[in-house]
């Protein structure tokens, strides 16, 4: 399945890109590929298959979703970002 | 009384502006320990005063500045200090927080609280030097910008006194007036229009006592490995890109509070987002005293017209809510109400409904457009000087909409009279059962309700009665953070927080203090606020949203659509949570006076 990433807040500001393509049949398979392509992703909001505490998901902009066996469908976009608002 | 009880001073200050004088008043171990400082204790003074039937503006009402066990000591962040008055927006309980030397200097004056009561008979300034108070006239401080007013009092006093002010627009008892120390600002509710009210321009504060702490080693050690964890992941959004980083996924998610909240997107967001400030303009990071964080980011104005410390609240008060995409005058704006001491949401949210009156005919004021800078800058001095349509809006959008008239109260962006933050509640839906329930009005401190917007938990364009207890969690962790006090940027360091708390406490006061007994000194803050409202005159209906926002979806997502009998439904599984009646009353026989 191939699908559209968005990168917001330290995501973005770490990878330096605000979108990127990627592929895989879940959320786990989406972070392995980000992890491997963008490693310093890796040392702050991914860890394996998982999101680090403080970062989240959010899948066609519905619900939020940290799971990673979380189901993606072709062209769905998923958007990756840093978890606390306020301020 | 210091140091009998540590972490504490054991007495508040009162002032009493109309008899010239003041008392020393002790506070008892087992009265702190059940409101422990902060909000917590504000509100449990303000029971004790028996003013929440009063006229918040009237020589009777009480204000206090309430300090917490923490303040003073090595934890980071807990420099901070409350102001709890009743709002003269809402007419319920207000709690603002503010940070850094004020908090400092104001415990070491020896006390745990200053409460002020009456009214001078002039423009003056309350000076407090440990056990000596003097009121003096304000003389040439009057009319003074915060900064001005700050700089020149502490040049007549001394550069060792730390200052509380209230801008022009306190003195002129615009509603949503804010108290303003070192830039930052007990900004929500209007407790600036209730000093103001009292004549008091600024507050002066010097002292040189301090408090015992219970396990001073343990506490230095724990406060280390806090800091340390202050530096880390957790608040490295805070820390690198400030809270304005919420725009871009905001805007993406579509709860931007666009236009009045007639759109959750902005088409401008990009122009005024941080990351493209970031490209063009000079920035600087500051922080409070005592903090590790350092989330302030500063930005510079074109032409070195000086500086704009810049946070989401305002960015999208003065932005998208009011159709702005110039970053310069967003700026501008915010420059504007910090020097005059307006709250910038309640600002923003009141001209943006000002100005979709105007567009619909409702207000004669051409002048006034949503996507105007030049109009947006003019109203926000009008509110101050008080000038043409400046008396309305100075009232906030609940007052205006009652004047106008014509069901324009269904778009008026409030609930209980306090404009809702930048959080669109149709689209976080959880949220929006935190705004109606909260105690001061639509509030995103008070509860935190988003995060679980943000989790897998729930659907947050689908949201039921089963989120109230989640919204209660956030909630109860609020009243704790603003009582203890610490700032609410650090929540994402603890891995337990209540258990982390309960640790702090210990260490700070020596008192035994378990999770469950805050857990249940939380909920007794959150009853006691619902007291004072209760005892002020508040009804089950003010607890729900502006009928825009449960009549009409988001016009760029169909499913962001709260019915009113969804809402309902949320808010008595919240109330009957809270082991309140179904509608939100006490429960018969529960005290409606002293915790």
């Amino acid at each position: 399945m191939q699908v559209t990433v968005e990168l917001f807040g330290i995501p973005r500001a770490r990878a330096g890109v605000s979108l990127t393509i990627s592929n895989g049949q879940c959320l786990g398979d989406v972070l392995v590929d980000l992890a491997e392509r963008f490693p310093i992703l890796a040392e702050t909001c991914i860890d394996g298959r998982c999101l680090r505490r403080g970062y989240t998901a959010n899948v066609r902009g519905e619900r939020f979703v940290t799971a990673s066996e979380t189901p993606l469908s072709d062209g769905d976009t998923v958007l990756l970002l840093s978890l606390d608002a306020g301020g | 009384m210091t140091g009998n009880l540590p972490g504490y001073h054991g007495c508040y200050l009162r002032i009493d502006l109309t008899k010239g004088s003041s008392d020393r008043i002790t506070l008892d171990e087992k009265f702190l320990r059940s409101c422990l400082g902060g909000s917590g204790l504000g509100v449990a003074l303000l029971l004790r005063e028996g003013v929440a039937a009063v006229d918040p503006t009237s020589p009777p009402a009480a204000l206090a500045f309430v300090f917490s066990p923490l303040v003073g000591s090595p934890l980071t962040t807990s420099a901070k200090f409350a102001v709890v008055s009743k709002s003269p927006l809402t007419q319920r309980i207000n709690d603002s927080l503010s940070s850094s030397g004020f908090a400092l200097a104001g415990k070491r004056t020896g006390h745990d609280a200053i409460v002020i009561i009456g009214r001078a008979a002039e423009p003056s300034v309350i000076v407090i030097d440990e056990d000596v108070v003097r009121v003096e006239p304000a003389g040439s401080l009057t009319g003074l910008l915060n900064r001005e007013a700050q700089t020149q009092l502490r040049a007549r006093l001394g550069a060792d006194y730390q200052v509380a002010s209230i801008g022009p627009a306190g003195e002129r008892l615009v509603r949503f007036a804010t108290i303003s120390h070192d830039g930052r600002h007990a900004g929500r509710g209007g407790s600036g229009a209730v000093l103001g009210s009292k004549n008091i321009k600024a507050i002066a504060v010097r002292g040189s006592r301090r408090c015992s702490w219970g396990n001073p080693e343990l506490l230095t050690e724990f406060a280390r490995r806090l800091s340390e964890k202050s530096f880390g992941p957790a608040t490295a959004k805070y820390r690198e890109l400030g809270t304005a980083s919420n725009l871009l996924a905001f805007n993406r998610l579509n709860v931007l509070p666009t236009r009045n909240f007639q759109q959750g997107s902005f088409e401008g967001a990009q122009a005024i987002s941080p990351e493209q400030m970031n490209v063009s303009r000079e920035r600087t990071r500051a922080s409070c005293a005592a903090c590790t964080i350092g989330c302030e980011h500063i930005y510079g104005l074109q032409d070195g017209k000086g500086n704009v410390r810049l946070e989401y609240e305002n960015l999208f008060a003065l932005g998208p809510l009011c159709g702005i995409d110039d970053a310069e005058v967003v700026l501008q704006a915010s420059r504007r109400c910090d020097e005059l001491g307006l709250d910038t949401i309640s600002a923003g949210g009141t001209i943006a409904f000002a100005m979709e009156c105007a567009e619909r005919g409702y207000l004669d004021a051409p002048w006034l457009r949503f996507g105007d800078g030049a109009g947006l800058l003019r109203a926000l001095d009008l509110i101050v000087s008080g000038e043409g349509i400046g008396r309305l809006l100075a009232q906030g959008s609940r007052y205006m909409a009652h004047e106008i008239g014509c069901d324009t109260i269904d778009f008026a962006p409030q609930v209980k009279g306090l404009e809702i933050p930048g959080y669109d509640p149709r689209g976080l839906q959880t949220m929006a059962l935190g705004f109606a329930v909260g105690s001061r009005g639509a509030d995103h401190n008070r509860s935190g309700a988003y995060e679980v917007d943000f989790s897998q938990t729930v659907d947050r364009l689908n949201v039921g009665p089963e989120a109230a207890v989640l919204a209660i969690e956030t909630e109860d962790k609020a009243a704790l953070m603003d009582s203890l006090i610490l700032c609410k940027f650090l929540r994402g360091v603890f891995d337990d927080f209540f258990a982390d708390a309960a640790e702090m406490l210990s260490l700070v006061t020596g008192w035994d203090v378990s999770q469950a007994e805050l857990r249940a000194t939380a909920q007794r803050i959150v009853t006691m606020k619902k007291r004072f409202n209760i005892l002020a005159g508040w009804t089950p209906a003010e607890d729900t949203l502006p009928a825009r926002m449960l009549n009409q979806p988001l016009p760029e997502d169909v499913r962001a659509q709260l019915s009113p009998k969804r809402l309902l439904a949320m808010v008595q599984a919240y109330n009957i949570a809270r082991g309140w009646t179904a509608e939100g009353w006490l429960p018969d026989g529960s005290p409606l006076g002293d915790p």
